[in-house]
């Protein structure tokens, strides 16, 4: 890279990633007055993988409830003025709580549930276009593991809606945006987060920033594996550099396979599908769900239908070519439905696999779909660095990136848009009243932009001839095979080893763009190095977790073991020559209302 | 596919190196499902680590891929390669036009976010706020869903032939959006945005061409929101009483006539 020239950027609050969670908080700092606010994108923000969310977000708003008599399938009719409200934020709690098979903080499922219906309704002040009834009261759906119609819906982009109308309210409020800017390393000492490192995409200029309040919304981590729904962005940098400062990860074995990724690509067909009465369906025409989940059939949470089709496809059972595809069809449903509430899916499965779904049914398969795990935060965003809870004073995170945790060992759809704009509002609101309550800004020691600079000259530096792009290819296989669906010991082992090989093979991989311009080949090799760094944690995690819980399914211990195992991971950082340290914290249980109980569906 | 192997030509250029832009050959074997972003990963996973281009989420929602393929710009991401190689196998392959480049395919999108600003495109909502939700009525989404799939990748604003002359001229992408606000029952200032829609660079500078129309990856039709607009602020004031009007039912459940 050409140039050595360092520099030093201040703002009140900075905060990494602009999508939901980073935006809801920058809005609500900058209009709980905290005047200087900016948000760091290694994106444009309205390219943030949260605009890529389609089956809708949830909240009990009791708009719509199933006609009498009908079903768990039937039809959906408004519910009158007069009637008793069928949903609550108690149910939505209680399935919240299943979904997550009791590894769920139920302190915090509860402020999620209760608040939620606040947070549709701000969305709507704000001009997000949701669908409607007939009375111009917002349309709800179905969706998987919820006991009520509670899915907020735009259509089947919600996440896109969603996106822009808070990314503009953000605008609105004076917020500034670094759009394309990489964040490099987190700048902690003392247990005090004061600022972090970054790249200006556009000229390779590395920058200090300092800020009174760092918070982190950089998402999710499905770019580990190689099917994946996951933007090609979603490479857990935030988690990663995280931990390298000294945040120890939580829960990260527990990593979602959505049911219906489209076969070969991934590409998310929303839950919506099933929620609107699609069917899921073997190479033998039978819709398998009745073996797996007699009572709510497709409808079933996500880890459960995952394992259920690859139970079916190990069975011989699946559709394409190599066997590995299931069939979701659709065509019952109806051209006009199919053109008025799913014409996104639609538009996909014609582009990308030539496939209409008004006429044929639609091959698709498990796809890596969403990270439960992250940065352990308190209900105010707050990272802690313990399992007593101690905070890092300055440093917060929100949306998928951290772990509060809500979603547990499993999470249900509609519940990660609400979490990512709900505790990033609260995040928000903490750390105005951290900086308005005269928060200092911290002094920062050595010069941690030359040394990050340093870093990446480094890199561009090294004379290897390894890819990068294949320690890539190989990481993602290895995880799909052995740290994927299901799980045991012997995989989990080799993949263990597999991980750490990657890891020193790594160290002489080359970056083949030499430049400081718009260097993406740079940006890829960072990104590898973060995947590298986090999938070992995952693996690390999941082969002690002796027990399967939620999406976390080991095949050798296929029972959930609540007497040892209903607790929190915590993996801390050692050095990159040794693993992490794993540790455990218990988790939050309302014995009295919400004890555990067997999951069935 | 017409040959096993396909020649992607890709226009280079990184102003730090290169006096001007260049065109440069890549051969890849493609798959039968491979698409035009696969293709240039391809190229830059095994041939050129320093081919540049921007996307993320490869399935045409985030807005990131828009480059020039054969003359006509589009999403790289939700292209077959099958549907725009020649008889020969050959594609080819530029950054957006009238923006400058930044380095290959990645072009400067600020003058095109500029505009986007300057059109104000949150919602300015009343004051009254509701306890639940605004009424709004399904003919009524149905016309803003028109409108807000734009996922401003900016293939219309770089096939507009007045952008090309004048970039003080809002563009489609940034009037699409004025229009969303303006029909959108919610807004508050609709009068006010008319008024500024009607300035020298607005809605009279749109010639009819109609190629943002064949650019929008989305379906869109920019050019009819424009045409809309137009009537609308012509009648700026009547627009105004009727959102006044309607403003006073915003807390009202729509009527909801019998019979279907």
């Amino acid at each position: 890279m050409g140039n050595s020239h360092s520099d030093t950027i201040t703002h009140d609050v900075i905060i990494v990633g602009a999508g939901l969670a980073g935006s809801w908080a920058a809005m609500v700092a900058a209009e709980h007055g905290v005047r200087d606010v900016a948000v760091l994108s290694k994106l444009h923000p309205l390219r943030s993988h949260s605009g890529a969310a389609q089956g809708g977000i949830a909240a009990a708003l009791n708009n719509v409830r199933p006609v009498a008599d009908t079903g768990p399938r039937g039809p959906l009719e408004p519910v009158p003025d007069s009637a008793e409200p069928p949903d609550s934020w108690e149910l939505h709690m209680f399935d919240t709580i299943k979904g997550s098979d009791w590894l769920g903080d139920q302190d915090a499922i509860e402020i999620m549930v209760r608040e939620a219906p606040e947070i549709i309704y701000a969305y709507e002040h704000m001009g997000c276009v949701f669908s409607r009834l007939p009375d111009g009261r917002i349309a709800q759906r179905r969706f998987g593991g919820h006991s009520a119609p509670r899915a907020n819906y735009s259509k089947d982009y919600t996440g896109h809606v969603l996106l822009h109308t808070i990314y503009e309210q953000a605008l609105r409020h004076g917020v500034k945006f670094y759009d394309e800017w990489y964040c490099l390393d987190l700048i902690v000492e003392d247990n005090v987060c004061r600022g972090l490192v970054a790249l200006e995409i556009l000229t390779g200029k590395v920058y200090t920033m300092r800020a009174k309040a760092v918070m982190f919304g950089t998402g999710g981590y499905g770019r580990a594996y190689k099917i994946t729904s996951n933007a090609f962005a979603n490479t857990g940098d935030g988690v990663a550099i995280a931990y390298r400062a000294g945040v120890p990860l939580m829960d990260m074995e527990f990593v979602q396979f959505h049911p219906t990724g489209l076969y070969r690509h991934g590409i998310l067909m929303s839950e919506a599908c099933r929620g609107e009465g699609g069917y899921l369906v073997n190479n033998e025409g039978e819709r398998f769900m009745r073996a797996y989940a007699p009572d709510k059939m497709e409808l079933a949470p996500r880890d459960l239908v995952s394992r259920s089709e690859q139970t079916e496809i190990d069975a011989g059972r699946g559709v394409g070519p190599d066997g590995e595809g299931i069939h979701l069809d659709l065509r019952h449903l109806g051209r006009e439905k199919i053109l008025s509430r799913l014409p996104q899916i639609r538009e996909l499965a014609i582009d990308f696999v030539g496939v209409d779904p008004i006429d044929d049914p639609i091959p698709i398969q498990p796809t890596a779909h969403y990270s439960m795990g992250g940065i352990p935060t308190d209900v105010e965003g707050q990272v802690i660095v313990d399992a007593a809870g101690t905070p890092m004073t300055g440093f917060y995170a929100a949306g998928e990136c951290a772990c509060v945790s809500v979603h547990g060992a499993n999470r249900l759809g509609t519940n990660s848009l609400l979490e990512a704009s709900l505790f990033g509002r609260r995040a928000g609101r903490s750390m105005a009243e951290f900086v308005t309550g005269g928060a200092p800004l911290a002094p920062v020691g050595g010069d941690p932009a030359t040394q990050n600079h340093r870093r990446l000259q480094a890199l561009l530096d090294r004379q290897g001839d390894i890819s990068v792009d294949k320690i890539a290819r190989d990481l993602k296989q290895t995880m799909t095979d052995q740290c994927g669906i299901f799980r045991d010991e012997s995989g989990l082992t080799a993949a263990l080893d597999k991980v750490r090989a990657l890891q020193r093979r790594f160290q002489d991989a080359r970056t083949m763009d030499k430049g400081s311009r718009f260097n993406t080949d740079l940006l890829n090799t960072l990104e590898t190095e973060h995947l590298l760094t986090f999938s070992e944690v995952i693996v690390a995690g999941a082969l002690a977790r002796k027990e399967s819980r939620g999406a976390h399914s080991r095949r050798d211990h296929p029972k959930r073991q609540d007497d040892q195992w209903m607790k929190h991971t915590l993996a801390k950082y050692q050095g990159s020559a040794a693993g992490p340290e794993l540790s455990y914290k218990p988790v939050y249980i309302d014995w009295d209302r919400y004890p555990p109980q067997e999951r069935k569906y | 596919m017409p040959t096993e192997r396909a020649t992607i030509r890709v226009q280079r250029y990184n102003p730090d190196l290169d006096a001007k832009p260049y065109q440069q050959e890549f051969t890849i074997t493609p798959r039968r499902d491979t698409t035009i972003l696969d293709a240039l990963h391809m190229i830059k996973a095994e041939q050129d680590g320093s081919l540049t281009f921007r996307r993320s989420c490869r399935h045409a929602i985030c807005g990131s891929c828009a480059m020039n393929v054969n003359g006509r710009n589009r999403l790289v991401c939700n292209t077959p390669l099958s549907d725009v190689v020649d008889g020969d196998g050959r594609v080819s392959i530029k950054p957006l036009p009238y923006l400058p480049i930044v380095k290959d395919l990645v072009v400067d999108r600020s003058a095109f976010w500029r505009q986007y600003l300057r059109v104000k495109p949150w919602l300015l909502p009343p004051d009254d706020v509701p306890e639940h939700e605004y009424r709004v009525s399904p003919e009524e989404v149905e016309a803003l869903n028109s409108a807000e799939t734009c996922i401003m990748c900016g293939a219309c604003y770089s096939a507009c032939q007045v952008v090309g002359m004048n970039k003080d001229y809002i563009g489609p992408h940034a009037l699409l959006k004025a229009f969303l606000r303006v029909i959108d029952p919610r807004d508050t200032q609709p009068s006010e945005r008319l008024a500024d829609l009607k300035g020298y660079d607005g809605v009279y500078r749109c010639h009819t061409i109609f190629n943002c129309i064949d650019a929008c990856p989305k379906g869109l039709d920019p050019t009819r929101a424009i045409e809309s607009l137009r009537k609308m602020a012509q009648k700026r004031l009547d627009f105004e009483a009727q959102r006044s009007e309607r403003q006073r039912h915003l807390h009202r459940a729509v009527p909801v006539h019998g019979g279907d």
